[in-house]
């Protein structure tokens, strides 16, 4: 007897596979090849390919691997986001690492390696592919925060994130075992079936699984009062991998958590997880400016600064409303071409001795290096949300879906935040535009577009805050049809 | 409302009775007469020996990751090999690209140097 | 009306701010050059659009409509009326001189000066057009950061610079967003950004409470860029440290932005509420007006002294606009009272920018000879700079209101308006003219031009090094001044080119409401 073999559609993982294909291959070539540079290059290939694949699958694979995983819009959408986030991660670590005499080939192969956990946590349709997607990501980031050996602080920053995440994803497989005990499925649409077929309206075991999955995402995406590791981390792992892992890491756990509260744990438990996600939306965005207030190192700076903004992401995914989920997806997309590309000026301003800059080395970089400015300015304003850049329409897309979802209040909270959050964004810019410079100009990297990789990546994020910015019909037009 | 979370209460106070009477019950009841050898560090029936906290060679852990791997390895093989008639070619192919990938770790860690003992 | 006139004048600024952008930076007198030539079509096309105007239509002309975001519905929609025309040409007008002054005063980062000037060119003008919230929204901030760098980097090194711009920056931050929910709770209930068709709709009619909380969060905007006490703080230090003509284009066209949008936004959105708290708006106004002035004698920087009395002459402004808003519903022989009142209003805003920003240039005139705004270090300059008294003489005596000169034109309207609506307020406000009379004549007149020349006293200012123009004023500042003295003139003795263009529109609004 011949067992029944299932025909295998391969089609939903074509992005996967081509990422985690190049990423072996990259591996492989890290042996033969003298040039590590090279396989930034090799490396930057593959995500373009892989971005290639991704859109030819536009606007989505109707059919699902196995019900595991699936390539409908919204895992497309972060797809691009991952690969955008990836390239500029790239471009950025070429030079960084060259300047730093960091180079190495497994840089790049860990880069691919967490890549393709993220693309598989946003097709992910079942907790365990999740799960799988969430540790092939995170353990390549516990290795890359460690990249800096001879630094104490990259080697801290990688065994502090090592053991809250392996904390964290404990949270989250004790999470996907209640589920499974509440609704006998790890299948994301089965659970939410099953749970809003049951008699009961509430399974409180269902409910306890609920919540340790947030737990879980909350050190994810550093929610407070699950962000504690976030500062340190960005501080002090190498600055090419706070640019990619700030925003890598966090849209991989607002792609996951989204469809796990929408398609399993709607519509039984929406009320619960909308309190919860509102709840931890204002004290997250609130504490993150706090704390940014008062910070004089950059990296730290932007730290909290993204720790505010997975607050402003969660606003939308509060308002639990189509109009909320791309007001969401906006956000991600505008929060990557800001933080990489305010991360990758923190890496041309670096100085090669120090792993970190403070304020004070921005002073008067106006002067030295006048474009770089320009275009941490245009990061900063678009932080800050003034229009016309794109962060603007993605605080107006959220904001407008938490009104329209009866969160005014979270509204308001969100647009005082904002307001508050302008004093320490403004005072990067105070430092490089009033104050005159403290040293010379020769030791900033040379900004000249199209010379140098890092400014080809500050040059793209920058353009991409701008255009986007104003014609953001583009990414919306693209956005409704998810 | 509260009131479908008395199963979950019902099960913190199981395990926490449970867990409290194990460790209190015994202290009552049970003879005590301490030696030498019962309060010495238990090492499997091994006589104890040196500083615990000794360090290994960071060599071994190399090889012990290895072993773990290839141990993997072994465990999926022993019932892919019970239906490999059946599974046919399928089998062959898929089993043929996770040896593969095996296969790229071994060759990456061996040109790493990753058996080298000093 | 296919020409894009509107269009024209709002983005040809921001093309030359590239143009400059592209320029090497050492290439300082190209620089320059460009950058005033690039305001100059701005200014010409404003002017003709006022003439093209047909002087008796109230209605929005020039329109231009394209479909911007369709998701949102958010479209890029401008156009102008009597209201907005004659601030488009103050900020033309002021910016072109503005530049043309600094192409003689401003020596350090020169290219991002001019740049930066051209960009806030566009944010200021754009939100005088603007007739859609999105837009409107973007243009109000795009003219935020200029600003900020413009106070920040230019400013004089001892009236701090950085603490300015950042106080600047945050209070209009603060009022702006918001401004910016009560937009959103506005389009949720009406559907649209339209500013022209949301009146007709009465927004947030159905919730009281939500339309009184929009109503103050956007009258918070506005009244800090008016500014209005106590919103007002942010301005005597932004004023003082920017740049002359950072300064100029702060009084003369900023402020006006958020007048502006009392009177576009505010009012025809929420009449009924405005009626209803317009007595509360009016006593703001009246401290404005006062404390402003008696603020402004105590000054002894001359600087921060016409800083002061912006806040009491923006509060003029103010008090029209409450004494037209507090009447709504009386019946209609008090319509022309109403209107007079508007127009009064307009027309303050109009001549306090002529007027201010030439008091502003003034006072930089006397700044880049002697680098001091002390009242105590002048004295007895009367003979000293016979054309600058003159030119002062006459802007000071148009800012506290000489008959014939044109602020006494729209204080007169505006208080003829408000005796016959709001009487008590109108009494208690001309104690504000009084006060105003004082501290130009006693402070500016009496400290800086008259009394006992001191040689010694001067050689110990004016150090010759630093000049190398006419010790009286020279050729480029008489020519920045000289168009602001012909429209003070002009307005004072003959205002009707400008009234009717403005009553034709305020009429409408007020026939409207």
């Amino acid at each position: 007897m011949r067992p029944q073999l299932p025909t295998l559609d391969l089609v939903p993982l074509y992005p996967l596979l081509v990422v985690t294909g190049w990423a072996v291959l990259v591996l492989l070539a890290d042996l033969f090849v003298q040039h590590k540079r090279a396989l930034g290059y090799l490396a930057l290939t593959g995500v373009i390919v892989a971005a290639v694949v991704t859109v030819a699958l536009w606007p989505g694979v109707p059919t699902s691997f196995q019900n595991m995983a699936i390539s409908d819009g919204q895992a497309l959408f972060f797809n691009l986001v991952f690969l955008v986030t990836g390239a500029l991660g790239l471009l950025v670590a070429i030079e960084y690492l060259e300047r730093k005499d960091l180079q190495r080939g497994e840089y790049y192969a860990l880069l691919m390696f967490s890549l393709a956990g993220m693309i598989a946590m946003a097709a992910a349709e079942d907790l365990l592919i999740v799960f799988l997607g969430l540790e092939m990501m995170s353990v390549a980031l516990y290795v890359l925060s460690g990249s800096n050996q001879r630094d104490m602080s990259s080697i801290e920053a990688a065994m502090k994130y090592f053991i809250l995440g392996s904390f964290a994803s404990a949270f989250f497989l004790y999470g996907i075992a209640l589920t499974y005990a509440a609704a006998g499925s790890t299948n994301l649409a089965q659970i939410g079936s099953w749970l809003s077929g049951r008699g009961i309206p509430k399974d409180p075991v269902a409910l306890t699984g609920l919540s340790l999955l947030l737990v879980g995402f909350g050190f994810k995406v550093a929610l407070v009062p699950f962000h504690w590791w976030t500062p340190d981390v960005y501080q002090g792992a190498p600055t090419s991998v706070t640019a990619f892992m700030s925003v890598g890491a966090k849209a991989a756990g607002f792609a996951t958590l989204t469809r796990v509260l929408y398609s399993a744990f709607s519509p039984t438990f929406t009320t619960d997880w909308v309190t919860v996600a509102a709840v931890l939306a204002a004290v997250t965005m609130t504490f993150g400016n706090l704390a940014a207030l008062v910070q004089r190192d950059v990296k730290r700076l932007l730290g909290y600064s993204s720790i505010a903004h997975a607050g402003y992401v969660l606003v939308g995914i509060a308002a639990a409303s189509p109009v909320g989920v791309r007001g969401m997806l906006f956000y991600i997309l505008a929060y990557a071409f800001m933080t990489a590309g305010a991360f990758a000026v923190a890496c041309a301003v670096e100085r090669r001795e120090q792993s970190t800059t403070t304020l004070a080395d921005y002073a008067g970089l106006a002067q030295r290096s006048p474009l770089l400015a320009a275009a941490m300015l245009l990061f900063m304003l678009s932080l800050i949300g003034i229009p016309p850049l794109i962060g603007f329409w993605s605080k107006l897309f959220v904001f407008r879906a938490a009104v329209e979802a009866n969160l005014a209040w979270l509204a308001v909270l969100g647009v005082l935040n904002s307001a508050l959050s302008a004093y320490y964004y403004a005072g990067v810019v105070v430092q490089m535009y009033l104050r005159e410079p403290g040293r010379s100009p020769a030791e900033e990297v040379a900004f000249r577009p199209w010379r140098s990789a890092l400014a080809v990546a500050v040059f793209l994020a920058a353009a991409a805050t701008v255009v986007l910015g104003l014609w953001p019909g583009a990414v919306v037009n693209l956005l409704m049809g998810v | 409302m509260l009131i479908e979370f008395i199963p979950v209460l019902v099960l913190f106070a199981l395990a926490t009775a449970i867990a409290v009477i194990a460790l209190v019950l015994p202290a009552f009841l049970g003879p005590r007469r301490p030696s030498r050898a019962k309060i010495e560090t238990y090492e499997s029936g091994k006589l104890p020996y040196g500083d615990a906290r000794y360090k290994v060679p960071i060599g071994y852990y190399k090889i012990a990751l290895l072993f773990v791997i290839f141990d993997l390895e072994v465990i999926f093989f022993y019932p892919w090999a019970v239906v490999l008639r059946q599974l046919h070619v399928f089998g062959l192919i898929e089993m043929g690209i996770f040896t593969a990938l095996l296969v790229v770790g071994y060759v990456y860690e061996w040109k790493k140097g990753g058996f080298e003992m000093e | 009306m296919n020409f894009p006139f509107l269009t024209l004048i709002t983005f040809i600024p921001l093309l030359g701010a590239v143009v400059v952008a592209l320029i090497p930076g050492r290439r300082e007198r190209e620089i320059k050059l460009v950058a005033v030539l690039f305001s100059v079509p701005s200014l010409v096309l404003s002017l003709i659009a006022w003439l093209l105007y047909a002087q008796n239509a109230g209605e929005i002309k020039f329109l231009e409509e394209a479909t911007w975001i369709p998701t949102l519905n958010a479209y890029y929609r401008v156009g102008v009326d009597g209201i907005s025309l004659p601030l488009v040409f103050l900020t033309t007008l002021l910016t072109t001189l503005s530049l043309f002054y600094s192409s003689y005063t401003i020596k350090k980062r020169v290219k991002e000066f001019f740049a930066l000037f051209l960009l806030l060119e566009t944010g200021m003008i754009g939100v005088f057009v603007a007739l859609d919230l999105v837009l409107f929204y973007i243009f109000w901030e795009v003219g935020l950061v200029p600003m900020f760098l413009l106070i920040g980097i230019w400013g004089q090194p001892q009236d701090r610079p950085q603490y300015s711009a950042i106080k600047f920056f945050l209070y209009t931050l603060v009022g702006s967003v918001a401004m910016l929910l009560a937009f959103i709770a506005i389009y949720m209930t009406t559907g649209t950004w339209n500013i022209l068709q949301i009146p007709g709709l009465k927004p947030l009619a159905g919730n009281p409470g939500l339309a009184i909380a929009a109503f103050w969060a956007i009258f918070l905007a506005f009244a800090i860029k008016v500014p209005s006490w106590p919103f007002h703080t942010w301005l005597p230090d932004a004023h003082t440290a920017a740049p002359t003509a950072g300064s100029v284009v702060l009084a003369g066209v900023l402020l006006k932005l958020g007048g502006y949008g009392m009177i576009r936004i505010l009012l025809p959105f929420f009449p009924d509420l405005f009626k209803q708290f317009a007595p509360w708006i009016g006593v703001l106004a009246l401290i404005s007006m006062i404390y402003g002035a008696l603020v402004s004698m105590a000054q002894w920087d001359l600087k921060r002294l016409i800083a002061y009395s912006s806040v009491s002459h923006m509060g003029f402004f103010m008090l029209g606009l409450v004494a037209a808003a507090a009447s709504l519903e009386v019946a209609n022989p008090v319509l022309t009272s109403r209107a007079i009142a508007l127009n009064g209003a307009v027309l303050q805003m109009f001549n306090h920018g002529i007027i201010t920003g030439g008091l502003f240039f003034l006072v930089g005139v006397i700044y880049e000879r002697t680098h001091t705004r002390d009242l105590k270090a002048f004295g007895g300059l009367s003979a000293k700079m016979p054309v600058y008294y003159g030119v002062m003489l006459t802007t000071a005596l148009a800012s506290l209101g000489l008959p014939g000169l044109a602020g006494f034109i729209s204080e007169f309207m505006v208080f003829r308006g408000a005796f016959a609506l709001i009487p008590t307020y109108a009494i208690i406000g001309v104690v504000a003219i009084v006060l105003g009379a004082a501290y130009i004549l006693w402070k500016i007149v009496q400290h800086v031009f008259l009394g006992e020349f001191s040689e010694e006293r001067w050689q110990e200012i004016f150090n010759p090094a630093h000049w190398h123009f006419s010790l009286d004023m020279a050729r480029f500042e008489v020519i920045t001044m000289a168009p602001l003295l012909f429209f003070m003139v002009l307005v004072g003795i003959y205002p009707a080119p400008v009234l009717n263009v403005i009553n034709a529109a305020t009429t409408a609004l007020l026939a409207m409401l």
